[in-house]
């Protein structure tokens, strides 16, 4: 397929910061015309920033683009498109209470004369487009009524519908069924013989083999290597993908023969009005005393719902049975679960975790209260105590107590909110992502208390998108593909690759 | 450490309560000087009394409101929970005791029944509120917006059937009448209940919750609180205490008249919190806080009365809304030192004659019957506030080149 010589799109020395963040950082490879580039990567390695800096969503970066060999700079999605380039976002983007149509044209509607929508002419070319992809979606139907691979293929309708000559494609399969997927292939090889190139990121092996001329791998924002399709294999991908150091970790003893203090049998969570129809399926271990229990997996592989439902703070009800310290429980709300003995750190800080307008103590002491108050009435003394015991042994860093919470760094609010769950003495912790937004000192501090609590016999459960991080704490690492348990290995067995290939293999059931 | 805590007098200046007893002081003076009556300056008890009187009954449904915003919610029924709680006290009335309705002389037993009834009706209208946005799962401001309208029209009917087709329930008995309404009983009781509530919200794990909830009610959930029994109290709190306060309204008027009592005070009560520091995205405000926006809005609406001169409750509404444009308005600019756009954008420039032609013609309202007053009068203020507003602009656009 590749005629010419010069690439259509050329990236050169290509950063990104995000505040504290680093997510691009010297970027450079060649888009050739006509072909179809997989750019691959772990969660965070950069794909998606770097697709958005491709499609004017952010105009604010280092290095240079090229477009033909000519110097291009898009500060808008609008400039993008008018150069040619069309982008189906991973996120859904859509206008949910306007109609199919109208989210097709949104921005770019046909219009008569003063101005007035021509709602018949979009009708019909919108119905155009949905034949192209096989798809019986009526361009009249509201987007919320349609299930979200439907949602999916009417943000792949808009895209074509640029006649972009460079089409970029963030994860598109990610909501489709099998036959949904076969039906994307088919408008691929259309598009492709039409000429169009296309960039296709995705952390599916079969599907970047299947369609890939040539593989981009990132790595923490940095370029590693592009290869020919021909002369890899998904083996050596996910090598390319992971391949770096691990950190030499130090760490206590594991004690192996202690007790179960959670466990549970096929556990399940519908996911109504999904394709898939579950968040987790058959989802079965145990949990030890002491031990910190690792779960792996993508972005949408269910680790956040698995901690959810262990809380009782899931929207649906899961299926599947629950025993913690040998007792059948059945959680409705988080209350109950913390009776249990059980607390949550919460993934996303900011909009579960965190009472903005409260200060240090007040965000700490919320969930003992009732150890900090006389027939509900508080005493101010003993939440003081309370919190600056939390401040000592956390070594949470704030001008006091009565600080404003937000007047911390990241770090030290998470620690904030590890005391909060600390101040409740569960003898299960559940962590979600415990350190994302947090600076690498903050991170390497937490990971020293993980291991001081479950030395001091609390059961902890954590979650993280790096993979390293989990390597670094976990005794023993679950990995998670589409809410199914798809690997378990051991603090020994455990590497990077092997966790890899488990999350991204396809889960199978007869 | 205790070199970083701000000083007890920073905290006191920069607190709400403290800039709204400044804002008070300044109305008071503003009125001594200019009322051409000189009452606060001749009568001072008087007017105090009513003022206070005026404060004190819109203080009782303004906490309840107060306490349902802080807690992340919103209550628009409350002026039709006044109306429907003076309808079910008279109506309890004539039911418990008809004879001495009749006469004029009501047995104290079935007083103190028809109080508590009084107050269980409330209660019962917060258990409705609450089951509608926690059970059936409607937005705050859909469901007291069905009872807004339905609980008034609700009232009017039972108006209806309990005498004999009048529209309106008259006060029965004289002494009773005059002790209901008594400002000194009516104060007391609202102290304590202020006190309660106080108390409530700042000392106790009820209120610490409520607090959370109205910041952050999915973090609060997720922290093990129970956020659907926490919504009922409120709720229920903010109904019975427009309960409270019919009653009152029925003695002080006479009569219950559903169809235009408290008609809209349920803004005023918004307003009031919100001149007191209560944030409409919940978690945020104090009961002293708003006690004394609602001592600061009657403030002012008694001081434009004085100013203007008879026949000044027409502008009441207009009063209410400035007062909060300018208490928002002030109190969002202390988060941030860098000016703020007023004027200097297209919807900026166009606002400038709206605003001067309202300024211009309210002018002509409120002075039209002075004996100086010419049309021109009111022309030129309108036009002095357009040059005004237009240098504004004019300042902006200079700072934002600079």
């Amino acid at each position: 397929m590749i005629t010419e010589s010069t690439p259509v799109i050329s990236i050169r020395g290509i950063g990104k910061q995000f505040n504290a963040v680093r997510a691009l950082n010297g970027v450079s490879f060649d888009v050739m015309p006509g072909e179809l580039h997989a750019v691959m990567g772990e969660n965070g390695a950069g794909k998606s920033t770097l697709m958005k800096i491709l499609s004017g969503v952010y105009s604010e970066y280092e290095g240079e683009l090229f477009l033909r060999g000519k110097p291009v700079r898009f500060h808008s999605t609008r400039e993008a498109e008018d150069a040619g380039i069309g982008i189906i976002h991973q996120e859904l983007n859509l206008v949910e209470q306007l109609s199919v149509a109208a989210n097709i044209f949104l921005g770019r509607e046909t219009k008569r004369a003063l101005g007035i929508l021509n709602q018949g002419a979009m009708d019909r070319r919108a119905a155009e487009l949905l034949a192209q992809l096989e798809s019986n979606i009526s361009p009249r139907a509201l987007v919320s009524s349609l299930r979200v691979g439907d949602q999916q293929l009417v943000e792949i309708a808009k895209a074509i519908s640029l006649e972009a000559e460079i089409l970029i494609m963030d994860e598109p399969t990610s909501a489709l069924t099998e036959s949904e997927v076969a039906r994307l292939y088919g408008v691929i090889d259309r598009l492709r013989k039409r000429g169009v190139t296309i960039l296709y990121i995705s952390h599916k092996m079969d599907e970047v083999f299947r369609l890939a001329e040539r593989i981009t791998v990132l790595r923490d924002g940095q370029f590693v290597q592009t290869v020919n399709r021909a002369d890899a294999t998904p083996r050596s991908i996910a090598h390319l993908m992971v391949g770096r150091d691990i950190e030499p970790a130090r760490r206590r003893q594991s004690n192996q023969a202690s007790s179960v203090v959670l466990e549970t049998q096929g556990l399940s969570l519908a996911w109504p009005g999904h394709s898939r129809g579950w968040r987790l399926k058959d989802v079965s271990f145990k949990l030890n005393q002491g031990e910190i229990l690792g779960f792996a997996g993508l972005m949408g592989a269910g680790r956040t719902e698995l901690l959810e439902c262990l809380f009782g703070a899931s929207s649906v009800q899961p299926q599947g049975q629950l025993i913690v310290q040998g007792k059948m429980e059945r959680f409705s709300h988080p209350a109950e679960a913390m009776k249990a003995g059980i607390a949550m750190v919460t993934e996303d800080r900011k909009r579960l975790g965190l009472f903005a307008q409260m200060t240090v103590r007040e965000n700490t002491t919320l969930c003992s209260l009732q150890n900090c108050s006389t027939a509900g009435v508080l005493s101010r003394l003993r939440e003081l105590a309370a919190t600056d015991k939390q401040i000592r042994s956390l070594a949470i860093k704030s001008s006091g107590p009565e600080a404003r919470i937000t007047s911390l760094s990241g770090g030290n609010q998470q620690k904030c909110i590890i005391g909060r769950c600390m101040l409740t003495r569960p003898s299960i912790l559940l962590l979600d992502d415990p350190t994302r937004g947090v600076d690498i000192g903050a991170k390497a501090e937490l990971y020293q208390l993980m291991e001081q609590l479950a030395t001091e016999g609390v059961a902890i459960i954590v979650t993280s998108s790096e993979l390293p991080e989990l390597l670094t704490v976990s005794d023993r690492i679950l990995v998670l593909c589409e809410g199914v348990i798809t690997g378990e290995f051991t603090r020994e067995e455990a590497t990077e690759q092997r966790i890899m290939e488990a999350a991204t293999q396809q889960p199978h059931f007869v | 450490m205790s070199s970083q805590k701000p000083s007890l007098i920073f905290r006191l200046w920069s607190s709400v309560e403290f800039k709204l007893i400044l804002a008070w002081l300044s109305v008071v003076l503003v009125t001594v000087l200019l009322d051409p009556g000189h009452t606060y300056w001749n009568n001072p008890s008087d007017s105090a009394v009513i003022v206070i009187r005026n404060s004190v009954l819109l203080g009782f449904f303004a906490l309840g409101s107060a306490i349902i915003i802080i807690s992340g919610g919103i209550d628009l029924s409350s002026g039709s929970v006044i109306a429907m709680s003076a309808t079910v006290f008279g109506s309890l009335l004539i039911a418990l005791d008809p004879t001495g309705f009749r006469e004029g002389h009501i047995a104290n037993w079935a007083v103190l029944i028809a109080v508590l009834g009084t107050l269980l009706s409330g209660a019962m209208v917060g258990t409705l509120h609450a089951w509608l946005i926690t059970c059936v799962g409607l937005p705050p401001f859909i469901a007291t917006l069905a009872t807004l309208v339905g609980l008034r029209s609700f009232s009017r009917g039972v108006t209806l059937a309990m005498t004999n087709n009048k529209s309106q329930i008259d006060f029965p008995d004289l002494v009773l009448r005059e002790s209901l309404k008594d400002v000194r009983y009516v104060s007391i009781v609202f102290l304590v209940l202020a006190v309660a509530l106080w108390f409530l919200m700042s000392r106790t794990v009820i209120g610490r919750h409520l607090h959370a909830m109205g910041g952050n009610e999915q973090a609060a959930r997720l922290s093990g609180i129970r956020t659907e029994r926490l919504k009922w109290l409120a709720y229920v709190i903010g109904s019975v205490s427009a309960s409270m306060v019919g009653i009152v309204y029925f003695a002080d008027s006479g009569s219950a008249k559903p169809d235009i009592l408290a008609r809209g005070y349920e803004l005023n009560a918004i307003a009031a919190s919100v001149i007191g520091g209560c944030s409409l995205q919940g978690g945020v405000g104090t009961i002293p806080g708003t006690i004394l926006g609602c001592l600061f809005l009657k403030t002012v609406i008694d001081s434009v009365n004085k100013i203007v001169g008879s026949g000044a409750d027409v502008y009441e509404g207009m009063i209410v809304g400035i007062v909060v444009v300018m208490a928002v308005t002030f109190s969002q600019r202390t988060g941030s030192a860098r000016a703020q756009t007023f004027f200097a954008t297209p919807i900026g420039w166009a606002s400038i004659p709206v605003l001067s032609i309202l300024t211009g013609i309210s002018f002509l309202l409120f002075f039209r019957d002075k004996p100086w007053f010419s049309p021109m009068h009111a022309a030129a203020f309108g036009a002095i506030v357009a040059c005004i507003l237009i240098a504004r602009g004019v300042m902006e656009i200079r700072a934002k080149r600079a």
